[in-house]
């Protein structure tokens, strides 16, 4: 089996501890516990009959990435990087921020998640806001209904199993 | 006169001692000459000496072309082979040189270690308190060196865990227990997460995060080039057990780790290194 370290990192607020919690526990919680530090977490998950192990980081937001300590990124394989579809603050420097990661790794795989759809009304209006980012989005999330969070690491997971 | 007597001989009495004279003669006569080269060439030979004033010579000369050329032609290609090797393997260099530069560094260490110690034993040889009487009693007794004692007392430490970790990533790469634990891999994470916060906050310079104390617990932390271990610990810790802690990491790192790839398999691994550290580690 093999071993990935993955980020989960994003403004302040988006979703990422609860999108770590949906995946790794199965749960969700409306209250809000900002993270302080990291928090580290590990899910095996089955990816085309193999099996890889996810090492976690949930990491406290920021409000631009390269407030982040860069030690926390070394050595990942994987990113995550989330913002909330229903807060224009939390996408508005989407470009600055991915490049910014790009380069701090340049041969990671970077998903590009927004979260929290559940709260937005329609399709329509999902498309609208993704049709008006800078940067290009991976996937629509919400961590409350669970909706694409399992796909998500599918797609994760294949991706690092590739370039493995 | 006698010679012509024999050769007249030569067809009389005794026909078969003549002949052999006058072959012995004329050999002596035809072939003297190259007996003197061979016996020459045998005592050059033999002698070491005169042997190598023959050759040395020649050898030199050979050599010295050999130098001449050499360079030119085969330098830059020596060059780009060690360059690419040590670029290649530059890790795998590191992780071979870092136990023998710990060992020297330890070594360094230690020396300042005894020389603190014996400024103890100074100051322990003008105590009167009740324990320096009764260790310079001890000692007296069971002819130990009090210094020995005093530390002796403080080094009832326990090993409760070793992790080794790969050092960014924070992924386990072998671990050591007392007792199962649930959830190594993501402690092993987390101290990786720790390290590299209290390494990213506090630190100006590079350097490493060496001891982690939590409640009666304390995490002694030895970093390698591209794994670190860790080791959980509940007591007292004392310069002369880290010292001893490290040595042992030394010892398991340069015997261990080398042939180590890190960025394979990691549950085999895992598995070997864990049965490894246990073997180094158990007490
Ligand atoms: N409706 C809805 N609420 C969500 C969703 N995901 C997270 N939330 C809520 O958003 C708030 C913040 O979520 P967290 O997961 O703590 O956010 P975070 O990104 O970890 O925040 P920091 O740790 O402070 O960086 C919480 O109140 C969550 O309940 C979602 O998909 N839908
Ligand atoms: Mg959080």
């Amino acid at each position: 089996m093999i071993s990935k370290k993955v980020i989960l990192t994003g403004n302040f607020g988006v979703g990422k501890t609860s999108l770590f919690n949906r995946f790794v526990y199965d749960r969700f919680s409306d209250k809000y516990l900002t993270t302080i530090g990291v928090k580290v977490n590990k899910k095996v998950t089955h990816v085309d009959g193999e099996e890889v192990s996810i090492l976690l980081w949930d990491i406290a937001g920021e409000v631009s990435q390269d407030k982040v300590p860069v030690s926390y990124f070394l050595g990942a394989a994987g990113i995550i990087y989330v913002f909330d579809l229903t807060r224009p603050l939390t996408y508005e420097n989407m470009d600055r921020d991915i490049e910014h990661l790009r380069q701090l790794l340049p041969d990671s795989v970077i998903k590009i998640v927004g979260n929290k759809e559940d709260l937005l009304g329609s399709e329509d209006e999902i498309q609208q806001i993704l049709s008006g980012l800078n940067h290009e989005c991976n996937l629509t999330t919400s961590a409350k209904t669970g909706r694409n969070v399992e796909e998500l690491f599918q797609e994760l997971g294949k991706d690092l199993l590739e370039r493995a | 006169m006698t010679s012509e007597k024999s050769i007249k001989g030569m067809g009389g009495k005794q026909p078969n001692h003549n002949d052999e004279m006058m072959l012995s003669m004329l050999r002596d006569i035809l072939l003297r000459e190259d007996r003197e080269d061979i016996a020459e060439i045998r005592d050059a030979l033999d002698d070491p000496d005169r042997l190598a004033e023959k050759i040395t010579p020649i050898i030199e000369f050979h050599l010295e072309t050999m130098k001449r050329k050499f360079p030119r032609e085969y330098q830059k290609q020596v060059d780009r082979i060690v360059e690419r090797k040590l670029k290649a393997s530059q890790d795998e260099l590191l992780d071979v040189v870092y136990p023998v530069m710990g060992k020297m560094v330890r070594k360094y260490v230690n020396h300042q270690f005894v020389s603190l110690k014996e400024g103890l034993d100074e100051r322990m040889r003008s105590l009167f308190s009740a324990q320096g009487l009764k260790n310079r009693l001890k000692a007296m007794v069971f002819g130990v060196n009090e210094g020995d004692l005093l530390l002796g007392e403080l080094e009832e430490t326990k090993i409760e865990e070793v992790f080794l970790i790969e050092r960014d990533s924070g992924i386990l790469l072998g671990h050591y227990s007392l007792t199962e634990t649930i959830d190594r891999d993501v402690v092993a994470g987390m101290l990786t997460a720790i390290k590299s916060f209290v390494e990213d906050a506090f630190s100006k310079e590079r350097q490493d995060l060496e001891m982690i104390e939590y409640g009666t617990y304390k995490i002694y932390v030895q970093s390698f080039h591209q794994y670190y271990a860790a080791i959980i610990l509940n007591g007292a810790i004392t310069a002369s057990y880290k010292d001893k802690l490290s040595k042992r990491l030394l010892d398991f790192a340069e015997a261990e780790m080398q042939n180590i790839s890190l960025d394979g398999e990691f549950e085999t691994n895992e598995q070997k290194l864990s049965a490894r550290l246990a073997d180094y580690f158990k007490e």
